[in-house]
């Protein structure tokens, strides 16, 4: 047997990765919550551009589903919806800050009491979700009364 | 440096998205906030097909039906290939997730197209 052929990795957590959040607090849970609001995102755009071609069905189809998709339980959905596209757009935000390395601090020698990046990043982080369910807030005002 | 330039454009997408979604949320969800109409006529068959029948229209749809796949569709691949998948395996995810991808656009396209050329009442 060749010991060299790539073989599946085997340094990964795999499923248990995806959402155990071992240390790292509010920012790791931010994470999970962008991946899981993501997906769903993304699941719904695929069904959106699927149920759009229901117009190619004529008036009658279209109104029909229009008229399904004004019941209650398609305005929680749609709310739902809301929510978590403003809430992965502003983490989505927090992520490029980050990324570009604003917010962070200067880097500092590890003399104890230890200072990290992500302590420094915090206010920010709170920031910027305090605007995000602000606006999940008054979006759904106006979306439930209009 | 593929993996860094598919990396960039996942990112640089972000502000086509930010518009355009934003316009399709004020024009279709929160058209009572920013055009004075209920949302039930702005999800009216005839008002959609008077939209549809614009080209910024037409061009904007497209870009944005892009823009999101591939934002979509690259975050999909990098969740799935966190698993501990083999080479082939992993390849068989992009492969597929392109080929979805692929699909779903051009749907997306052909619904934007046949709006765009409905004749009314015809």
């Amino acid at each position: 047997m060749n010991s060299n052929k790539p073989t599946a990795y085997n340094n990964r957590l795999g499923i248990k990765g995806w959402v155990y959040a071992g240390n790292y607090t509010f920012e790791r849970y931010l994470y999970i919550g962008h991946r899981l609001s993501g997906l769903g995102l993304i699941a719904y755009m695929v069904l959106h551009i699927v149920e759009t071609a229901n117009r190619m069905r004529g008036e009658e189809a279209w109104q029909g589903l229009m008229a399904l998709f004004a019941s209650p339980p398609f305005k929680i959905i749609e709310y739902l919806l809301f929510a978590m596209a403003v809430f992965h757009a502003m983490n989505g935000v927090r992520l490029i800050i980050t990324e570009l390395g604003f917010f962070l601090g200067k880097p500092k020698e590890p003399v104890y009491p230890y200072s990290s990046s992500i302590k420094r990043h915090r206010p920010l982080t709170f920031v910027i979700m305090g605007l995000a369910f602000l606006i999940i807030i008054l979006g759904g005002s106006s979306l439930f009364f209009p | 440096m593929r993996e860094t330039r598919l990396w960039s454009l996942h990112i640089l997408v972000l502000p086509i998205i930010a518009v355009l979604l934003g316009a399709h949320f004020a024009v279709m969800h929160y058209a009572p906030v920013f055009y004075g109409m209920s949302v039930e006529k702005a999800r009216e068959f005839s008002t959609m097909i008077e939209r549809g029948k614009s080209i910024t229209q037409l061009v904007l749809y497209i870009l944005l039906l892009a823009a999101g796949l591939y934002h979509g569709m690259y975050g999909v691949r990098g969740i799935i290939r966190e698993l501990p998948l083999t080479p082939t395996l992993a390849k068989l995810v992009d492969v597929g997730i392109i080929a979805f991808g692929l699909f779903i656009f051009a749907l997306g396209t052909y619904v934007t197209w046949w709006t765009y050329s409905y004749k009314i009442g015809g």
